[in-house]
C-alpha cells in the first residue's frame, strides 16, 4: 500500500510538473509575428461582454468594435467624422432621406462581398427588440413601414442604401460611425443553432467574420485576445500593424505593472495615487470626451416636505454654491478635468457646426462671464442666502442654527475617486453646518437604490453616446419613456415641492422633431435651463480620458466618445 | 464499506439540493438585477429579455424551471455574455485546477518533508528555521506575497513578463498559491509526528532494531499523516477552484474571479453554476479524504 501511495504521488507530481512546464518552455516564442514592431500590446479593460457590435454597450467594447468592424462612416486621425465605406451621401431637401453609395469591392474578412444589403440586414437586426441591443433605441429616429420595420432599403445591385428618418436628425451621420450601426454578416450571425434566443453567440469565440482592420484570432477568456490584420479591410494598405494583443484585466495595478515592465504599449487606466507622478510625462495623454460628472438630488426626498417648489429649488442650489470643484479636479480627478457649471458638457456640439456651451446673439447663460449657470468659485454667502429663503436659520458666523438642522444622505457606488469626491462634498457642506452621511454600495445595489429614489443626493455621470445635447437632456426623461433614467425623480410621483414635469417631456419631443436648427438650438437651451432651474443636477466637472502610450508608438487616436483607434499605429523599435 | 459510501452519496445529494435552494432564493432576494444599467432599457427589449430568461415568472417557478433544466445537465447561459455556463466553468476550472494541482503537490511534498525534519530535529537549528519560515508564510496574506513576487521578479529583475498573450507564466502564481498550505502542512506534520514518535509502538520498533528510515516512513509518518489528510481534503477543493487575488494580480482566467464577478453582475445562472460546482467538488473531496483515512489507517471504522 505504501508503495502504491508513493507511486501515485510521484506520478501526479511528474505529470503536473511536466504539464506545468509546458507554458514556460515556449517562452522563447514572443508571438505569432516575430517582428515586435508590428505588434501593439494594449490593456483597456477586463473580459468584454459582447464582441457583436450591435450588442456592445461599453466604451471599452466600442474600442474593440472600431478596430474590428467599420461602419459607413468612421473617425479620422484628427478625430473628425469621415466617410469610410461610402463614396457619396445624398441628403434630401427635407433632411429625411439619406442615400449612400457604397465603395466598390468591399469584402468581409472571409473574402466574401460586403454590400448595402448587409447594412440593411444589420440595421434591421439591431433595431429589432429580439436582438436585445441596449442601443436599439437609437433606431427610433427612423421612419417605420406598415409592419413596424425601420425604413432602410438596399438597391438590388447592393450599391446604394436608402434610409428614411421620421424627422430630421442633426446627429445621424455621427451615428453611422457608432458600433450599433456597424455591419454584421447574416450567414455568420445565423450560423449558431441558438441564434434566435442568444443573438451574440456567433461572436462569443475567436474566428468570427468582421469587416474592420483586425479580426480576432485567439481568445483566452479573462486573460488575452489576439487580433490579426484583416487583409480584406478596405484601407488595409495603410495598416502597418500585423497584430494587436489585448490584456484582459480591469486591475489598475496589474496593467500598470505590465506597462512598466514593458509588456504593454498602451493602458487606459492607472492607480489613482500614481496620477500625480504621471501627469506631464511624455507618455501621458489626455483626450477630450463629452460627458459630465455630476450629483443629482432626489426631488421627492423627504428633505423637501412642506417646502414650496421655489424653496426646494433654493435648497438644492445652495449646495451647488458650496462645492469646491477646483479642489475636486486638482486633487481627485488629477488629469486636468475642467470644473463644470452646465449640465451639457463643454465639448458638445450645437448641431450647427459650433459648440453648444457658448454665449451667442440668441442665447446668454445666466452667469454670462463664466458661460454657465453659476461661477465656479465657492460662494458661501450665496448658499446661506438661498437656504434662508428656504426657511433655514443661521447664526452670525453663517453656521446653521440648531433649531433648523439639515442632514443629507449621499449615495455613491464603490471606487476610490467616487468616495474621495463624496468626502470632499461632505467637508464643503460642513462649512455652514450641514451634515452629510455617505452611503457606499456595490454597483448593482447602487443602481437599484438610485433608480428607486432611495437617497437625498446621489453620484451621477454620463458620457455621451453621440454628439448632440439631446443625449444629455433625455437622461431627465422619465423611466421607460425614451431612454432616460430620471434618477432625480423629476416629475415622478409629483409632490407639492416637485410638481409634474409634462412641459419638459413635451419640449423634448419637440426638439426631436424640429427641422429648423436655430429653433432646435433655442429649445435645447431652454430645456437645460429648466433642468438647472430645479437645482436637482449639480455638475462637478467634465470628463476627460487619459491613457499611457509608450513614446515609440505613433498614430493612435481617440474620438470624443473615448473610443481608441489603433489601425494606423506605428511602432519604432 | 459500500453501504457507508452509498449513505454518504445520498446525503451529499440532499445537501447539494439544499444549497441550490438557499442560493437561488438568496440571490433573488439581493437588490439589483442582471439587466440593470445606467440608462433605462426600452420597454420592448426588457420584455424580451425577461421572458427569454423567465425573469417575469415568480421566483419559485423560476427555481422549478432551473432545477428541471439542471436535471438534464443544462446549466443555461450567462445573462451577461450569452456564453454557455458549463463551457465557461469547465474552461476556467481547467486553468485553475492546472495551477492548483501543481501548487497542491508542491505544498504536500515540501510540507511533509519540512514537517518531518522539524519533528526529528526538534529544538535544533533546522526545526527553528522551519518553524520561523512556516509562521512567516502563514502570516503573509497572498495579495502581499503575490505583489511582492511580481515586483521583484517581473519589474525589478525582469525575469518573467507580467503578462504575455503567448506564454503565460505559472511559476509565480504557483508559489503564491502553495506557500500558505505548505506552511500549514509543515506545522500539522510536525505536531502530529512529534505525537506519534512518542508512542509505544515506535519505541518498540526502535528497540527491535528496525532501521530509523523504516521507523519513520513505515511506522511514524503513516499515522502522522491523518490530520494532514483531514486538512488536504477541503484545501484541495479551495485551491483547485482558484483564488481571486492571484488571478487578478497575474491576469489568469481561472474560476476564482467567476464566483465574485457573477455576484457583482447578478448573473443568476452563473452564480448557481459556480456554487453547485464548488458544492459538488467539496462533497466529493471530503468523501475521498474519508476513504483515504481508511486506506492509511485500517483501525478507522466506518459507521
Amino acid at each position: 500500500m505504501k508503495k502504491l501511495i508513493v507511486a501515485l504521488l510521484i506520478g501526479a507530481m511528474t505529470a503536473s510538473v511536466l504539464t506545468g512546464c509546458g507554458g514556460s518552455k515556449a517562452s522563447g516564442v514572443a508571438s505569432a509575428t516575430s517582428d515586435i514592431s508590428k505588434v501593439l500590446r494594449v490593456c483597456l479593460a477586463s473580459e468584454p461582454d459582447h464582441l457583436d457590435p450591435a450588442l456592445n454597450s461599453t466604451v471599452d467594447g466600442a474600442s474593440l468594435a472600431v478596430n474590428s468592424f467599420v461602419g459607413l462612416y468612421t473617425y479620422d486621425k484628427d478625430g473628425n467624422l469621415a466617410p469610410a465605406l461610402v463614396t457619396d451621401t445624398q441628403v434630401s431637401d427635407d433632411k429625411l432621406t439619406y442615400t449612400f453609395t457604397m465603395k466598390d469591392g468591399l469584402k468581409w474578412s472571409d473574402g466574401s462581398d460586403l454590400t448595402a444589403k448587409d447594412f440593411e440586414y444589420s440595421w434591421k437586426r439591431a433595431a429589432d427588440p429580439a436582438t436585445t441591443s441596449d442601443y436599439g433605441y437609437l433606431f427610433d429616429i427612423f421612419a417605420k413601414d406598415a409592419d413596424g420595420n425601420i425604413q432602410v432599403t438596399a438597391s438590388d445591385d447592393g450599391k446604394t442604401l436608402t434610409a428614411v428618418l421620421a424627422s430630421p436628425c442633426a446627429y445621424f451621420e455621427s451615428l453611422l460611425a457608432f458600433p450599433t450601426f456597424m455591419p454584421v454578416k447574416k450567414e455568420a450571425v445565423e450560423a449558431p443553432a441558438d441564434h434566435e434566443t442568444n443573438p451574440g453567440s456567433w461572436a462569443s469565440e475567436a474566428g468570427f467574420v468582421t469587416n474592420g482592420p483586425f479580426t480576432l484570432k485567439e481568445w483566452k477568456h479573462n486573460e488575452s485576445m489576439v487580433y490579426v490584420k484583416n487583409p480584406y479591410y478596405y484601407d488595409a494598405d495603410k495598416v502597418k500593424l500585423e497584430e494587436i494583443d489585448y490584456m484582459l484585466s480591469s486591475d489598475d495595478t496589474a496593467m500598470f505593472s505590465a506597462y512598466n515592465a514593458n509588456n504593454l504599449d498602451l493602458i487606459d487606466s492607472a492607480p489613482n495615487d500614481e496620477l500625480a507622478n504621471l501627469k506631464g510625462k511624455d507618455d501621458f495623454y489626455v483626450a477630450d470626451t463629452i460627458g459630465t460628472y455630476y450629483v443629482g438630488f432626489n426631488v421627492n426626498s423627504s428633505l423637501f416636505d412642506g417646502k414650496t417648489p421655489e424653496q426646494a429649488n433654493a435648497m438644492r442650489k445652495a449646495i451647488t454654491y458650496l462645492i469646491d470643484r477646483q479642489i475636486i479636479v486638482d486633487n481627485i480627478g488629477q488629469t486636468g478635468q475642467i470644473p463644470a457649471n452646465t449640465f451639457i458638457p463643454n465639448s458638445m456640439s450645437d448641431g450647427e457646426g459650433g459648440m453648444f456651451k457658448e454665449n451667442t446673439d440668441s442665447y446668454t447663460y445666466p452667469d454670462e462671464a463664466s458661460v454657465g449657470y453659476y461661477p465656479i468659485e465657492v460662494n458661501i454667502e450665496k448658499a446661506v442666502e438661498l437656504l434662508k429663503e428656504a426657511g433655514y436659520e443661521f447664526d452670525d458666523n453663517n453656521m446653521l442654527s440648531a433649531s433648523t438642522p439639515l442632514t443629507l444622505n449621499y449615495l455613491t457606488n464603490d471606487g476610490t475617486g467616487n468616495i474621495a469626491i463624496a468626502q470632499q462634498i461632505q467637508q464643503d457642506v460642513a462649512q455652514i453646518g450641514i451634515s452629510m452621511d455617505i452611503q457606499q454600495e456595490d454597483w448593482q445595489t447602487f443602481l437599484n437604490d438610485r433608480k428607486n429614489g432611495n437617497f437625498d443626493i446621489a453620484r451621477e455621470g454620463w458620457l455621451a453616446d453621440y454628439d448632440d445635447p439631446v443625449n444629455m437632456l433625455e437622461i431627465c426623461a422619465p423611466n421607460g419613456d425614451d431612454s432616460g433614467n430620471d434618477d432625480m425623480q423629476l416629475g415622478l410621483n409629483p409632490t407639492e415641492s416637485a410638481p409634474k414635469w409634462d412641459e419638459y417631456i413635451d419640449l423634448l419631443k419637440q426638439i426631436k422633431s424640429e427641422a429648423d436648427s436655430d429653433k432646435r438650438l433655442a429649445m435645447m437651451h431652454k430645456a437645460e435651463d429648466m433642468i438647472m432651474e430645479t437645482g436637482a443636477i449639480i455638475p462637478l466637472y467634465y470628463y476627460n480620458d487619459f491613457y499611457l502610450l509608450k513614446t515609440n508608438v505613433s498614430g493612435v487616436y481617440c474620438n470624443v466618445f473615448g473610443m481608441k483607434y489603433f489601425m494606423y499605429a506605428e511602432k519604432a523599435v | 464499506m459500500a453501504k457507508y459510501v452509498i449513505k454518504r452519496i445520498v446525503l451529499a445529494i440532499v445537501s447539494i439540493l439544499i444549497i441550490c435552494a438557499i442560493t437561488f432564493f438568496a440571490m433573488n432576494a439581493i437588490p439589483g438585477g442582471p439587466f440593470n444599467s445606467e440608462k433605462a432599457q426600452s420597454a420592448a427589449v426588457k420584455a424580451v429579455l425577461e421572458s427569454r430568461f423567465h425573469l417575469d415568472q415568480p421566483v419559485w417557478k423560476q427555481f422549478l424551471i432551473y432545477m428541471g433544466n439542471l436535471s438534464h445537465g443544462d446549466f443555461g447561459v450567462s445573462l451577461k455574455t450569452g456564453r454557455d455556463i458549463a463551457t465557461t466553468i469547465s474552461e476556467a476550472f481547467a486553468v485553475s485546477a492546472h495551477l492548483g494541482l501543481i501548487a497542491m503537490v508542491l505544498a504536500l511534498i515540501c510540507g511533509i518533508i519540512f514537517g518531518s525534519i522539524a519533528a526529528l530535529f526538534r529544538n535544533k537549528f533546522a526545526d527553528r528555521l522551519i518553524v520561523f519560515m512556516a509562521t512567516l508564510a502563514t502570516a503573509v496574506p497572498s495579495f502581499v506575497l503575490a505583489s511582492l513576487l511580481l515586483l521583484v521578479f517581473c519589474i525589478k529583475l525582469k525575469l518573467i513578463p507580467v503578462w504575455s498573450s503567448y506564454n503565460p507564466n505559472y511559476i509565480l502564481p504557483v508559489i503564491s498559491l502553495s506557500l500558505y498550505p505548505m506552511a500549514y502542512i509543515t506545522r500539522l506534520t510536525k505536531t502530529s509526528m512529534l505525537d506519534v514518535l512518542g508512542q509505544d509502538y515506535v519505541r518498540t520498533a526502535k528497540a527491535k532494531g528496525v532501521p530509523i528510515i523504516s521507523v519513520i516512513f513505515k511506522h511514524a509518518l503513516r499515522n502522522a499523516l491523518i490530520p494532514v489528510i483531514t486538512y488536504v481534503g477541503p484545501m484541495t477543493a479551495a485551491i483547485l477552484t482558484g483564488s481571486l487575488v492571484v488571478e487578478t494580480i497575474f491576469t489568469i482566467g481561472g474560476l476564482g474571479s467567476k464566483f465574485v464577478d457573477s455576484i457583482t453582475n447578478r448573473d443568476y445562472p452563473m452564480i448557481m453554476g459556480t456554487t453547485i460546482f464548488l458544492a459538488v467538488l467539496m462533497v466529493v473531496v471530503n468523501l475521498l479524504s474519508d476513504l483515504v483515512y481508511k486506506l492509511v489507517d485500517p483501525r478507522i471504522k466506518f459507521e
